[in-house]
């Protein structure tokens, strides 16, 4: 399987001999170690250090169908390179369109999308209130507010449902991750002020863009979401995706690096009016958060087992074909 | 599937091997490669070799693995290059 790589050394990638040769730099600047890395095993780049890189490399990277995602200082996903469209279904883009434009069919799958995320976020509550957290009246709280979904004639009123879900939710958090020093009054964003919310934005970046890899690999247009309004310069239909994911792939990997203390309070610094991950922090996050891709569970219906990143690339395909009316679309629901 | 990889060129040829196997597989050390290949990559890979290598003179061997996990893998002194997909 194609992986993917992350860099966080400042350094200089280019292409030699048709294959990637990264040159890290070290503190002063002054060359270090060269590494070739075979680019027919490359899925895709995560920048998060300064990389140097000219234009024939990213030719190359196009022709190989390698994206490049980058993210800013403050760990913000900041854009991405993606290579020319591989796989182009025009009806599809009709149907996709389509299903945009008309708000009854847009509110189906934008439910779809809110309910799915609410049972997976649901199945992490439900873990922890088994292993005596007391979570019962936050889930009551969530169930009520599924229990109203049906009845959401708005995408305004759906995505309003979906931010109360998840404010409810993380109520929880400071219950669920047992570990002082760590507190989490609530979710803030640009900067986040305490530990909890640096790692919750980072992951959520992480699973932002990798829903935006599998994209990429299926013929769903990006750019045309359903449950997240449509803006442009943003690829929107990876935030759809990700909602489902995130409970899954970014909380259970937080849960997992605090409660096993693989990352701690020194791990953070606290500077202007935010906090944020510093780097150890950072790789040790990003070096969990691939295992967990990598991890595979047994998929009922295929019969066999199945990487949650693969888990991703169907989820598009159930997409797909709901929209050309082939198959009613339903969400990913954990089942273990 | 996880292959490592080794040849013994003639050194006129050996530059034009080294390059095709860095584009496949990680480089560990002069003339040896390691890392995880698809069959049909494979396939291309040694087909690529095939055109390049002498027959007569020259060799490749490979040795395969059904996963990483069934390999152990132990370096005494200095590790050349690591397999770490995080830089």
């Amino acid at each position: 399987m194609k992986k993917s790589l992350y860099i966080f050394n400042p350094g200089r990638m280019s292409r030699q001999d048709n294959t990637l040769k990264y040159t890290a730099y070290d503190e002063e600047g002054a060359e270090g170690q060269t590494k070739f890395l075979p680019i027919e095993n490359v899925a895709d780049l995560y920048v998060f250090g300064s990389l140097d890189a000219n234009s024939a490399l990213y030719n190359f990277l196009g022709k190989n169908g390698v994206s490049v995602h980058f993210f800013d200082y403050y760990e913000h996903y900041t854009g991405s390179f993606m290579a020319k469209e591989y796989l182009l279904a025009g009806r599809l883009q009709v149907a996709q369109t389509g299903h945009y434009t008309s708000l009854k069919k847009r509110l189906v799958v934008a439910r779809k999308l809110v309910e799915g995320a609410a049972f997976n976020l649901l199945k992490n509550l439900r873990y922890y209130q088994g292993r005596g957290r007391q979570v019962a009246e936050e889930i009551a709280q969530i169930e009520l507010y599924v229990s109203g979904l049906p009845y959401a004639t708005t995408i305004a009123e759906l995505m309003g449902y979906e931010g109360n879900i998840r404010q409810t939710y993380y109520r929880c958090f400071e219950q669920l991750v047992n570990v002082p020093g760590f507190t989490f009054s609530s979710r803030s964003t640009q900067p986040p002020q305490n530990e909890l919310n640096a790692l919750l934005s980072f992951g959520n970046m992480l699973c932002y863009a990798a829903c935006l890899s599998q994209i990429y690999h299926t013929q769903l247009n990006p750019t045309i979401s359903f449950l997240h309004e449509p803006g442009s310069r943003r690829f929107s239909l990876a935030l759809d995706l990700a909602e489902i994911f995130k409970p899954l792939l970014v909380d259970r990997t937080i849960f997992r690096l605090l409660n096993k203390k693989e990352i701690q309070p020194r791990d953070f610094v606290r500077e202007l009016d935010g906090c944020l991950l510093k780097e150890a922090g950072r790789k040790t996050f990003v070096r969990v958060f691939e295992e967990r891709l990598k991890e595979t569970i047994q998929h009922r219906r295929l019969n066999r087992s199945v990487s949650y990143q693969h888990l991703i690339k169907l989820e598009c395909y159930k997409l797909t074909k709901h929209l050309l009316n082939m198959e009613e679309y339903q969400p990913f629901k954990a089942w273990w | 599937m996880y292959v490592i990889l080794v040849y013994d060129i003639k050194q006129q040829r050996v530059s034009r091997m080294l390059k095709l196997c860095r584009r496949y597989l990680h480089w560990i050390q002069n003339s040896v490669f390691e890392g995880e290949i698809s069959e049909v990559k494979l396939n291309e890979l040694l087909s690529k070799a095939r055109a390049i290598l002498d027959e007569d003179e020259d060799s490749v061997i490979l040795f395969k693995s059904r996963t990483q996990q069934w390999l152990e893998k132990q370096v005494v002194g200095r590790e050349r290059s690591s397999l770490d997909t995080i830089l």
